[in-house]
């Protein structure tokens, strides 16, 4: 089993990676939350003491699954969706100021913005002049 | 614990606390910082003559970090009485001589006189460094209070704010801080073999027996190394002269009492160790060979006067070097009476060169000349100086040469000839200096008008200059500080007793010093024979010298991060794959080092039960694997949330039905939520982003990423999983607990009220994201 569990969390990491470097933004979105997800099951089985469901009433005797770690992913679980709503809102927001949400056209319309900000900066007034009435 | 009214916590206390007094006093009114911080340090020096009057060395130990054996062990033995007089009794006259100096540089300068505070704490930090630093026992103090004082050179070399000024504060702390984990490395490298950081309990345990093994002898090497570097030896000598764009007190601090003499000190303390090692003894012979001869033929050619003393630094600290290298009772104990000789007659100088470009206007040797005369007192107070370096007899200088040459004499005739040589230059650089301010004639030009120099600007080179001589007239003190430092040193059992007197006789050490004195004045007299030989010397080592190498590898880790930096903000993705890959190599460095083999990796045994989660396992993977060929944006928020929900069945079958509902809560709610925002943009926007194919190169490329970064991921999951759990989780505590909290799930009881903080914590996070999302889509609304 614990070779089965570190083949997951690899190949969910492994995916996320892969996904985070593709130029679509919503692909990157999908790749942190396939990272987070590999994190989870991560902890999930690194504190995996198999057992009883740790609700009470537990028989006597038995062993039960460590309760900390289940506390500890149920909160990173939450935290993450938060991360990943925070992230898809910002693509949102990407695609109203840019109308793209190609990494490529962004960086590139970046470039623009610098070099006309040079020009603006070059010529100084005739530009603000010219934009002024 | 020792009652505080002894000399160790006192002389710390009273050291620590001289940098604030000086400062608060400063705050008050600027004038009156010099008196306070400068009284500070006489007290010091006081409470350091106390402690060497001592007969046992007092000690004061307290513990800092127990649980990693990390002590604040300090002691004012043989060996830290030397170097903390020297640091307190000399700081005390600079302090005095900066009272006056440096208002005038500032009024030179045109800056505010208040900045004269700064400079005055900085100085006292410095001294208080250095008076931790030798007291202190622990090796982690020792490197905490080495690092310190790196930290308050670079404020004192920089004082001046110029280009000049900064760039040398930056290689000189770049060269001794670099050289300072090195240090650090040593230092744990001893730990790791014998399990403390307390210096004397690892020369117990390494014995009398030379070092075991290469690992040792490196360790060892990298501590010299560190120090040599903080005495300014070749090759990494080439800072100190830069750091002559300092004003001249701190020159005469740093240079002759100080930091050159912090780098010898630490030789000294790890010479029990170093000593035990024939390779190590000759590194040191060599090195210090080496700088002797640098810097006393580069301070030939040299024009500016304090560049002429920051070149003869490098080389007396060669013959310190090379005193420790050859070793032997008269070796160790010549080379602690060479540092106090040389400290105290190199201050005076630097202090006279201060003194004769205040007045004289200009800092060239050829553009002064003649002053005698007209600075009658100043002459005869740096003559003695002069005469000190130089070992006239007479003067406190006499015996540190006897002593050399007696080390040398011991070890062979090579070294009696090099000691001769370099005892010989001495005398040629020294009397080309002074010679050149108070007695020759200018070359160029004449120096018409003197500045009046106020009185401080004098005495305190008289102060210097007398002990100099009442050295020379009573020998006996300062032979029995630098025996007992030498005890220390060399880790002796039986007291070090080296002696020192006048021999009217042709024992081989008089016959070597007539022969120095002669081979010098021959050299003085002949100097326009020499000059273009030695000038080419020094032209060589600014072409092809370490500095060249210095610079050169600055410039070239400057592009280096500069072309990083160019390909990092390129866009998001070389921004992610520069967090990501660095990261791997860290990762797959670690697990090198921690050896995986040693865990060997488990494949843990699959039971009847294990059934449904590997089940559902498989299910993720398929999932996730998909998710990198959905070509459409729906396709691939159907299959993430298929992820989400076996990964929530595989949490269920793994006996976490808590973690298990709320990812299916969660994942419910970001299906919804992605579909949403998919909704809220156009077709074409997806369409676009769509179509655009990924070039296959960039598609492979990614996808080799991928396996790498998955590949890693697995060694390191797999490693760890594979470690059985030592120790046992709070969790039993908290299902024993559960009934009393009035609950019955235990995970609920946790996050509600064991851990309800963290819980409200996690809430604000989510509270805040909201506050993010409700702000990017209202105005994304609005437009």
């Amino acid at each position: 089993m614990t070779l089965a569990y570190s083949l997951a969390v690899a190949i969910l990491f492994g995916t996320g990676a892969y996904m985070l470097l593709k130029h679509d933004l919503i692909r990157v979105a999908a790749g942190v939350v396939l990272v987070s997800n590999a994190a989870n099951l991560f902890i999930i089985a690194a504190g995996l003491s198999r057992g009883v469901v740790p609700i009470l009433p537990i028989p006597g005797g038995e062993r039960v699954a460590d309760p900390v770690v289940q506390a500890l992913v149920l909160t990173a679980i939450v935290i993450s969706f938060g991360v990943t709503a925070l992230l898809l809102s910002l693509i949102y927001r990407v695609y109203t100021t840019h109308l793209s949400l190609d990494l490529d056209d962004l960086s590139e319309a970046d470039e623009r913005d610098e070099s006309e900000q040079e020009l603006a900066q070059l010529t100084g007034r005739n530009v603000s002049r010219r934009a002024a009435p | 614990m020792a009652s505080l009214f002894s000399p160790a916590p006192l002389l710390l206390l009273v050291a620590l606390l001289a940098p604030l007094a000086a400062f608060a006093g400063g705050r008050i009114r600027p004038g009156l910082a010099a008196p306070v911080g400068g009284g500070m340090a006489l007290v010091a020096f006081a409470i350091t003559i106390w402690g060497a009057a001592l007969s046992d060395p007092d000690r004061v130990s307290v513990t800092w970090a127990g649980s990693w054996d990390l002590r604040f062990t300090f002691v004012l033995d043989g060996l830290a009485v030397v170097f903390a007089l020297l640091a307190t009794g000399i700081g005390a006259l600079v302090t005095a001589y900066s009272a006056r100096y440096i208002p005038l540089h500032l009024h030179h300068e045109h800056r505010d006189e208040r900045d004269v505070v700064p400079f005055l704490f900085y100085l006292l930090l410095f001294m208080a460094a250095m008076v931790g630093l030798v007291m202190a026992q622990d090796t982690i103090a020792l490197f905490l209070f080495w690092d310190l004082t790196a930290v308050a050179s670079f404020f004192l070399i920089g004082y001046d704010r110029n280009a000049r000024s900064v760039q040398a504060a930056l290689t000189a702390i770049v060269i001794t801080g670099v050289t300072a984990i090195l240090i650090l490395i040593g230092v744990i490298m001893l730990h790791d073999r014998y399990g403390s950081w307390d210096l004397p309990t690892i020369i117990a345990a390494v014995g009398e027996d030379g070092l075991p093994g290469g690992t040792i002898t490196l360790a060892v090497a990298l501590i010299l190394a560190g120090g040599l570097a903080k005495s300014a030896q070749v090759p990494f000598h080439f800072w100190l002269p830069q750091a002559m764009a300092a004003p001249t007190p701190v020159s005469s601090y740093l240079h002759s009492a100080a930091m050159v003499a912090a780098g010898v000190f630490l030789v000294g303390r790890f010479y029990p160790l170093a000593e035990q090692s024939d390779l190590l003894l000759w590194a040191l012979r060599v090195v210090g060979l080496a700088s002797m001869v640098v810097g006393g033929l580069v301070a030939l050619t040299r024009r500016h006067l304090k560049q002429i003393l920051a070149w003869s630094t490098i080389s007396q600290y060669g013959y310190v070097v090379l005193l420790f290298g050859l070793g032997g009772d008269y070796g160790v104990a010549g080379a602690c009476f060479y540092v106090m000789a040389h400290g105290l007659a190199k201050c005076a100088l630097f202090l006279t060169a201060g003194s004769v470009i205040e007045a004289a206007g200009t800092s060239y040797l050829d553009e002064v000349g003649g002053l005698a005369r007209r600075l009658p007192l100043l002459a005869v107070a740096s003559l003695a100086a002069a005469a000190t370096i130089v070992a006239l007899p007479l003067t406190l200088g006499f015996f540190k040469d006897e002593l050399f040459f007696a080390a040398a004499v011991e070890t062979g005739p090579f070294w009696v000839a090099a000691s001769v040589g370099g005892a010989a230059l001495t005398f040629a650089y020294i009397g080309r200096f002074w010679l050149g301010i108070f007695i020759r004639h200018p070359e160029r030009g004449r120096t018409a008008q003197l500045h009046p120099l106020s009185g401080l600007l004098v005495w305190p080179i008289v102060v210097l200059g007398a002990l100099g001589v009442a050295g020379g007239l009573f020998p006996g003190p300062i032979t029995g500080l630098a025996n007992e430092a030498a005890t220390v040193a060399r880790n002796a059992t039986a007291a070090i007793d080296v002696e020192t007197a006048y021999h009217l006789d042709t024992r081989p050490e008089n016959l070597m010093a007539l022969a120095a004195w002669a081979i010098g004045i021959v050299l003085i007299v002949s100097e326009r024979l020499w000059q273009p030989a030695v000038r080419a010397f020094s032209r060589l080592g600014d072409i092809a010298g370490p500095e060249r190498i210095y610079d050169g590898t600055l410039d070239r880790l400057n592009h280096w991060s500069d072309f990083v930096r160019q390909f990092e903000v390129r866009d998001l993705r070389s921004r992610v794959a520069s967090i990501l890959a660095p990261a791997g190599v860290l990762v797959a460095i670690g697990l090198i080092a921690s050896d995986p083999t040693n865990n060997a990796f488990r494949v843990g045994s699959v039971s009847g039960g294990d059934l449904l989660p590997l089940l559902m396992m498989i299910a993720t993977v398929i999932a996730a694997l998909t998710s990198t060929l959905a070509r459409d944006h729906f396709a691939l928020a159907l299959v993430l949330s298929g992820v989400g929900f076996s990964l929530a069945c595989v949490y269920a079958f793994s006996d976490a039905p808590n973690v298990a509902l709320v990812a299916v809560l969660i994942e419910t709610v970001f299906t919804v939520l992605f579909i949403a925002t998919l909704v809220l943009l156009p077709r074409w926007v997806l369409r676009d982003v769509n179509q655009e194919p990924d070039d296959h190169d960039h598609n492979g490329r990614d996808a080799f990423i991928g396996v790498i970064a998955g590949l890693l991921a697995l060694l390191v999951v797999w490693s760890t999983l594979s470690q059985s759990s030592v120790f046992t989780s709070v969790g039993d505590e908290f299902v024993a607990q559960t009934p009393d909290a009035h609950g019955g799930n235990v995970v609920s009881v946790i996050l509600a009220d064991f851990r309800g903080l963290d819980t409200l914590g996690e809430i604000t996070v989510i509270g805040i994201a909201l506050l993010g999302i409700a702000g990017l889509l209202y105005r994304g609304r609005l437009r």
